[in-house]
């Protein structure tokens, strides 16, 4: 099935300029770190007149965003590495073996999914309090499971029950414990999918401002995203200093996702396609 | 089918006939069990592993949303400022019953719900093309995930600056003779526009998924709409909606999960709820009478609203899908 | 055989106890010898030089001390307080702007009164501090409301900077002087996160109402009904109607978009700030400094009396659960002390709470703001509940795109204010 000619053009013309204006607040972006407070005031839009690297300086040293990444790095590793385990612990169990409540329990799942975070926020807050949680990485950690484990298991789920039982039978008729098959059948097979939530799970967690800020409100533990708007006080004007503190936390995302683009892709559609 | 297809195995009559064997791990768990203590107990493991597996998730979302909700719910009944700690009754209920602003909230979450086939529609339509091998559409695929990789608050912040009332979008307009449109600052306006950044945000993510479908779709149907000689529209309609049923299913799951889970962090910086409150979703409802207006029993009144609201959005959703998918 | 499951309990396991000690408690405030502070002020550059002279300042009387400066973001600031007294643990000092902010939130702070009584005269602005007639924060800068004007523009519409309009009808023929001869819209306005109502009551209020009428609001005895508070709201739906403001105030935002508009000379008139942003320093950076005036608000009735709205801006209070109550005074007063409130005018351009700083070298605009801190009164929007506040916003847009009227949003405001 082709297009004809002309047609095809007609409409790669508004699809490039939907490209371009997917690409554009990147290289805004860019655009203003690149300027002085003051050009940034009187033009937003004219192009900076030299490369000038201060702001970025200025971004990385004047609240410590190095401290602040490394932090990040820790709790996004840390919280992506529990979800792919308990995810597909749970997406195995609830996609090839039957025991009682498991489809209530999958309801309850997927109901979660439609939470907005808002609605646990307060108590969520108070229960990290009442247990010292609060302000340490594990309490954070823990608030980042709690949020993205229902579309953890969501996909984990919808995965594996492509997976064909033939696989499951032969591997227990081989003699391995349900345990075994997890573990020999079910993470091998389910790399395209445990990457793609492993990945989408650290965009959610590295974009995070709310979560964070609650979970840590300390200026030690802060994670790259609060750093980032902390550089904006109650009245600051200074957009540009800001746009670079941006463009520092944006970098390592699109660095990975440049790398990793096609098992993205792979990995986010497997549960759309396969079962 | 996608929702059905993620349900647990047991829960579908179907499963037990198509299995050729009985359900494996009880086979299994019987041929073992000879009467030793060893095997009993592995038998044993082997009955509870199902419970094992799932414990931690469970464990997780029990202790981290549930309790919290309760806690949450409870704390619902009780009052603010002077009335601190002290049982309301049903107050804080009346009070959001009455609060035109938390009907509005209502009244866009609705609105959404109701924006959610565009949402759909645009990511599906654009996929076709790259299908159908526009010119350019290798690098227009890379592309186009970008915005999903920025995080709302600095999408929010560049769209503040472009849809401006002296902004570029509007000098375009204007020079185009079709006159600016005051799109953050007519109330009759702006929930689209949030709405349209947002699914300019997302829709590189329902596009990859898209373009995956497609790779599944059975080309001789197509190849054989060419010969007849079929319109683009026909061949969409009757080839490749078809072909994609599951697909399309699970777009629309995860982008009514976005649309109604995480506009606040566009909300926040590009409306902050406004003009005239028009844009008030629950969620930024909840947070500005938390933190702003200090009235946090109030806000946990309207977070259990918007929980029950929700969840019965949620179902029927999962229950259209499933019976969408059975029909199929 | 149970490896998988044994892994992720004892990952977790690990992850409560073993790393827990990696965020042992340092902004609970209850090591010894530590005291935390909030606020969103001590990261900004220009307040660098006060925060290391109040650290000295403290330092000086207690030497085995830490104090830590938490710098949180101000858009989640009030949110993340809130979850702090909720859960009853938190700094021991935090940062507050003055009137609803902290009226709304005294009970979870630690009265003052005892401890400042040294300050009471050095410092001004108190009363945006005080709740139920006991104090809850010391003022480190004064905000207010005065109306600044580009002189440049004046001149460039042919009127004469040096004596702007006393009566409203004057400003009026100016205004329109100024849009006929000049690209510049007469006011800045940005009302998007309805910020723009609250410093046109406060900025043009004094030339409406009454003294008798103003000191009656201020006190708490409003007349939403009186002629006088209905004109102020008719003005504000004239400046709309009569396209004296900047195409789109509704979604412009105060905060900088529509300082940036005066900045780049885009607009003739701005009811700025004092302090912060959007002040004489601020301007100053982009205008000529000799160019920017200050004038009292224009008469619109008669029986008015001018005078330059402001309140105590922000000042740190002491948290009620704080451990060491004197010793976290003792920091807000060294938070205030003469020397750090000095080295925060001379960098950020604030104009602080203390009344013996001096500014002479701060130029014509600063001067004329300073000269009348004397005879001023606090700002009319302070007064108001930030419930009110926040419905305030909501109406203010509304007039002005014409789907409520001055009777209807009075009334409801009227109502909010009883409750409140």
């Amino acid at each position: 099935m082709r297009v004809p000619r002309r047609r095809r053009w007609a409409v790669a013309v508004p699809m490039a300029a939907l490209a371009l204006a997917t690409v554009y607040p990147l290289v805004f972006t860019a655009n203003v770190a690149m300027k002085s407070r003051r050009d940034y005031i009187l033009d937003r839009f004219s192009p900076a007149d030299s490369l000038r690297w201060d702001n970025i300086a200025t971004a990385w040293t004047s609240v410590g965003l190095g401290r602040y990444f490394v932090n990040s790095v820790i709790v996004v590793a840390s919280a992506v590495a529990l979800l792919l385990l308990i995810g597909s612990m749970a997406g195995f169990a609830l996609s090839h073996l039957r025991f009682r409540g498991s489809r209530a329990l999958f309801l309850c799942f997927l109901a979660a999914l439609f939470v907005p975070f808002q609605v646990v926020m307060v108590p969520l807050a108070q229960v990290m309090a009442d247990t010292g949680l609060i302000d340490t990485y594990p309490g954070l950690v823990l608030a980042y499971v709690a949020q993205f484990l229902p579309f953890s298991i969501f996909l984990m789920t919808s995965y594996y029950s492509g997976i064909p039982r033939e696989i499951v039978d032969a591997a227990r008729v081989d003699g391995n414990t349900l345990y075994g098959v997890y573990r020999r059948i079910m993470l091998p097979i389910g790399r395209p999918a445990l990457l793609s939530v492993g990945i989408l799970n650290a965009l959610f967690c590295w974009n995070d401002v709310l979560i964070s800020l609650l979970m840590m409100p300390s200026a030690e533990h802060r994670t790259l995203m609060v750093g980032v708007t902390s550089l904006r006080g109650q009245y600051s004007d200074d957009i540009p200093t800001f746009a670079a503190g941006v463009l520092i936390a944006a970098l390592p995302v699109l660095v990975i996702y440049l790398f990793f683009q096609r098992q993205i892709a792979d990995g986010i559609t497997a549960g759309a396609t396969k079962g | 089918m996608l929702v059905g297809g993620a349900q647990p195995t047991a829960g579908r009559p179907g499963a037990e006939r198509t299995g050729r064997t009985k359900t494996p791990w009880r086979a299994q768990g019987a041929s073992a069990g000879t009467g030793s203590p060893r095997a009993f107990g592995a038998q044993r493991a082997e009955r509870l592993a199902p419970y094992v597996l799932v414990a931690p998730a469970v464990l997780v979302v029990a202790t981290l949303r549930l309790w919290p909700l309760l806690l949450g719910v409870n704390y619902s009944f009780t009052g603010d400022g002077a009335r601190d700690g002290t049982s309301v009754g049903l107050d804080n209920y009346a009070e959001l019953v009455d609060d035109p602003l938390f009907r509005t909230a209502l009244g866009n979450v609705g609105l959404l719900v109701l924006l959610l086939p565009v949402a759909v529609a645009i990511p599906g339509m654009l996929a076709t093309f790259l299908f159908l091998r526009v010119p350019g559409h290798r690098l227009f695929r890379s592309v186009y995930f970008f915005p999903a990789v920025l995080s709302p608050v600095i999408v929010g912040a560049i769209f503040n600056l472009l849809l401006a009332y002296d902004g570029p979008l509007n000098s375009l307009l204007e020079k185009a003779g079709i006159g600016a449109v005051d799109w953050l600052g007519d109330p009759d306006v702006t929930m689209f526009t949030v709405v349209g950044v947002h699914i300019w945000a997302t829709f590189g993510m329902a596009l990859v998924v898209f373009l995956a479908g497609f790779s599944t779709l059975d080309t001789t149907l197509l190849d054989a709409a060419r010969v007849d000689g079929a319109s683009l529209a026909r061949v969409i309609r009757h080839v490749i909606v078809p072909g994609l049923s599951r697909t399309i299913q699970f777009v629309f799951v995860t982008t009514m999960i976005g649309m109604l889970t995480s506009m606040f962090g566009l909300l926040y910086v590009m409306t902050s709820g406004g003009p005239e409150g028009s844009t008030y979703l629950p969620e930024y409802y909840i947070w500005i009478q938390q933190g702003q207006l200090n009235r946090p029993a109030l806000a946990s009144a309207a977070s259990t609203v918007l929980f029950l609201i929700m969840l019965v959005v949620g179902l029927v959703q999962i229950g259209l899908l499933r019976r969408a998918g059975r029909e199929h | 055989m149970k490896r998988p499951a044994l892994w992720s309990v004892v990952l977790v396991a690990g992850l409560l106890s073993g790393c827990g000690s990696a965020g042992s408690g340092s902004s609970s405030g209850t090591a010894d010898g530590t005291l935390v502070v909030w606020d969103w002020k001590s990261g900004e550059e220009t307040a660098a030089s006060y925060i290391e002279q109040a650290k000295a300042d403290f330092a000086a009387e207690h030497p085995d001390v830490t104090v830590e400066f938490v710098a949180q973001p101000f858009d989640q600031y009030y949110t993340l307080l809130g979850t702090a007294i909720q859960a009853g643990k938190g700094p021991d000092v935090m940062l507050f702007n003055g009137g609803g902010q902290i009226r709304d939130r005294a009970d979870a702070l630690l009265p003052l009164d005892d401890y400042v009584t040294g300050d009471r005269q050095r410092l001004a602005g108190w009363e945006a501090f005080t709740a139920k007639g006991k104090t809850y924060a010391a003022p480190v800068t004064l905000q207010g409301h005065p109306l600044y004007y580009n002189k440049a523009l004046y001149e460039e519409a042919g009127l004469d900077p040096d004596s702007p309009a006393t009566t409203w009808r004057e400003f009026t023929d100016d205004c329109e002087a100024i849009t006929e001869a000049t690209d510049a819209s007469c006011l800045a306005l940005g009302n998007k996160e309805g910020f723009g109502i609250q410093f046109f009551l406060s900025g043009l209020g004094p030339g409406v109402l009454t003294p008798r009428e103003y000191d009656a609001w201020i006190a708490g005895d409003r007349d939403w009904n009186s002629p006088r508070v209905r004109r102020l709201f008719e003005l504000w739906k004239e400046t709309g109607d009569a396209g004296l403001n900047n195409d789109g105030a509704n979604s412009t935002a105060l905060f900088n978009d529509a300082f940036a508009l005066f900045q780049s000379g885009e607009a003739a008139h701005i009811v700025g700030l004092m302090s912060d942003v959007g002040h004489w320093k601020d301007f100053g950076e982009f205008l000529d400094p000799d160019d920017i005036g200050v004038m009292p608000a224009p008469r619109a009735e008669a029986g008015a009396e001018p005078v330059l709205p402001y309140d105590g801006g922000i000042g740190y209070a002491v948290a009620k659960w704080t451990k060491k109550p004197a010793l976290a005074a003792d920091l807000v007063r060294s938070l205030t002390s003469k020397d750090a409130l000095q080295a925060f005018y001379a960098d950020a351009g604030a104009v602080v709470s203390d009344t013996t700083v001096d500014v002479s070298d701060g130029g014509a605009a600063l001067s004329a703001i300073t000269s009348e801190i004397g005879a001023g009164k606090p700002a009319l929007h302070v007064a108001l509940s930030t419930e009110t506040l926040d419905l305030l916003g909501r109406l203010s847009q509304q007039i002005l795109s014409g789907s409520t009227g001055v009777d209807e949003a009075l009334e409801q405001l009227a109502d909010s204010d009883r409750k409140g």
